[in-house]
């Protein structure tokens, strides 16, 4: 049981889930930024 | 010089007689030779062939500073690795138009796909420079030794498909030079198949550049290699691309203007908005991808050191900042920006490539390689080779102008009937 490391958030990869899912939640608001239509077109 | 694009057989199908004599004619050079960007590259090209007339007579040693250490130099670095993730931009804007069907970038379609294609003929054929045995290229192809476990032959068999895809691609616009209207049905009905056969070539040897250096992995510092390079290359060569779509559009703009139509010249604007959009889309997917891969290696102690600070160098001005430019510019469509932005994106892809291939690779080895003179100059006359056949094709074949009416009502009838 020594080898579980749960609390360890390396060796659990829960940093890498945590930069996926703040790069899924920035996405939803890049997303939107980025569809905006440009200020000309908006007049 | 005249600025119209002239066509054989305005009227009808051009006997053999006619053709024969319209190429002879369209051979000859239009404008002023001796000036002063002819003059440079003219010499540059001339010492070229002395310097690789050495180098085949002698081998590479006798012009590179290539060694057992360093076997993958500026040649592969720069013309192949660069050459092929800037030639992406065909593959990327072949399934915007004739897949998701987005209509609004056709007009620079033919540019860009004439764009990639001579990009996979000169940087992928400066391959054969840096080959050993140059006549070896043709086992894979051959069978004499196929080489199946190797990344090198899925590489070779989707380059050399590749250009014959594009070639089918640009092809319509070759015959319509020629007017021959037959030929030009025949190849403009096979387009989307040529369309889809190339995207799916692409996204796999994109990709597979990155897999060749899979193998380095003792070689390569541990920020640079990763065991998601494939993935890293086939994202980068979305905006290295569109990037090189933005920047080459923008020179065209000034030096073709009187080739240019009405449609590509008004449509400009908001396709360079549009390209920009993927682009930070896509450099943003890029950098989440880069800081995932730096935390999955536990490599972040990396970051305090020389490499560290040259990993961050190219990271943040030449992925990150581009991206922040890219994505400001959208809102008030500053054209000067985006191009600002495009320009740094490429650099920032030449620094990566150059990186893998040399400055990161092998840091044990004391001695650094650094390009002869030699290899720099026929580097440049590979350049400069590209952009005088690019030149040649825009000045005669409607590339960036219309096609003739003859096309555009194949065309409508090609619609009606489906």
């Amino acid at each position: 049981m020594d080898d579980f490391h749960f609390v360890d958030i390396y060796a659990s990869k829960g940093i890498e889930y945590l930069l996926v899912i703040g790069f899924l939640i920035v996405l939803v608001f890049a997303w939107r930024y980025l569809n905006r239509p440009p200020q000309s077109e908006r007049g | 010089m005249s600025t119209e694009i002239v066509t054989a057989g305005a009227a009808h199908e051009p006997t053999r007689r006619e053709l024969w004599k319209f190429i002879k004619n369209e051979l000859r050079p239009k404008g002023r030779l001796l000036t002063p960007f002819n003059i440079i590259s003219g010499i540059t090209i001339l010492v070229a062939i002395v310097l690789l007339t050495i180098r085949f007579a002698t081998g590479l040693g006798s012009v590179t500073n290539l060694s057992q250490e360093f076997p993958w130099g500026l040649w592969i670095g720069f013309d192949v690795l660069t050459g092929v993730a800037f030639a992406g931009g065909g593959y990327v804007l072949a399934f915007m138009v004739y897949v998701m069907r987005m209509e609004k970038y056709h007009p620079i379609l033919r540019v860009t796909v004439l764009n990639a294609f001579l990009a996979y003929v000169f940087y992928a054929g400066a391959l054969l420079l840096d080959l050993g045995r140059p006549w070896h290229v043709v086992n894979p192809i051959i069978g004499n030794s196929f080489g199946l476990s190797s990344v090198l032959f899925l590489v070779a068999w989707h380059f050399m498909l590749y250009m014959l895809a594009a070639l089918l691609e640009f092809a319509p616009a070759a015959a319509e030079w020629l007017g021959l209207r037959r030929l030009r049905k025949i190849l403009a009905a096979m387009t989307l198949g040529a369309v889809v056969f190339g995207v799916t070539l692409s996204t796999l040897h994109q990709s597979g550049l990155g897999a060749l250096f899979m193998m380095g992995k003792d070689k390569i510092h541990p920020l640079w290699y990763s065991e998601y390079i494939p993935v890293l290359f086939l994202v980068s060569s979305v905006f290295a691309g569109l990037s090189m779509v933005i920047f080459e559009g923008s020179i065209s703009e000034r030096v073709f203007s009187q080739r240019t139509s009405e449609s590509v010249r008004k449509s400009r604007g908001s396709i360079l908005v549009g390209l920009a959009r993927i682009c930070a889309a896509t450099m943003f997917l890029y950098l989440f991808l880069k800081i995932l891969d730096v935390t999955h290696a536990r490599n972040w102690g990396y970051l305090f050191s020389g490499m560290g600070f040259w990993w961050l160098m190219e990271i943040v001005f030449f992925v990150a900042v581009p991206m922040v430019f890219f994505t400001m510019s959208i809102r008030r469509a500053n054209l000067g920006l985006i191009r600002i932005a495009a320009i740094m994106a490429l650099i920032g892809i030449i620094l990566n490539r150059l990186n893998l291939s040399f400055f990161a690779y092998r840091l044990d080895a004391g001695v650094p390689y650094l390009p002869s003179w030699m290899e720099v100059e026929v580097t440049l006359a590979v350049i400069f080779a590209e952009i005088w056949v690019f030149r040649w094709v825009i000045n005669r074949m409607p590339v960036l102008s219309d096609p003739p009416a003859w096309a555009k009502e194949q065309d409508a009838a090609a619609v009606a009937r489906a």
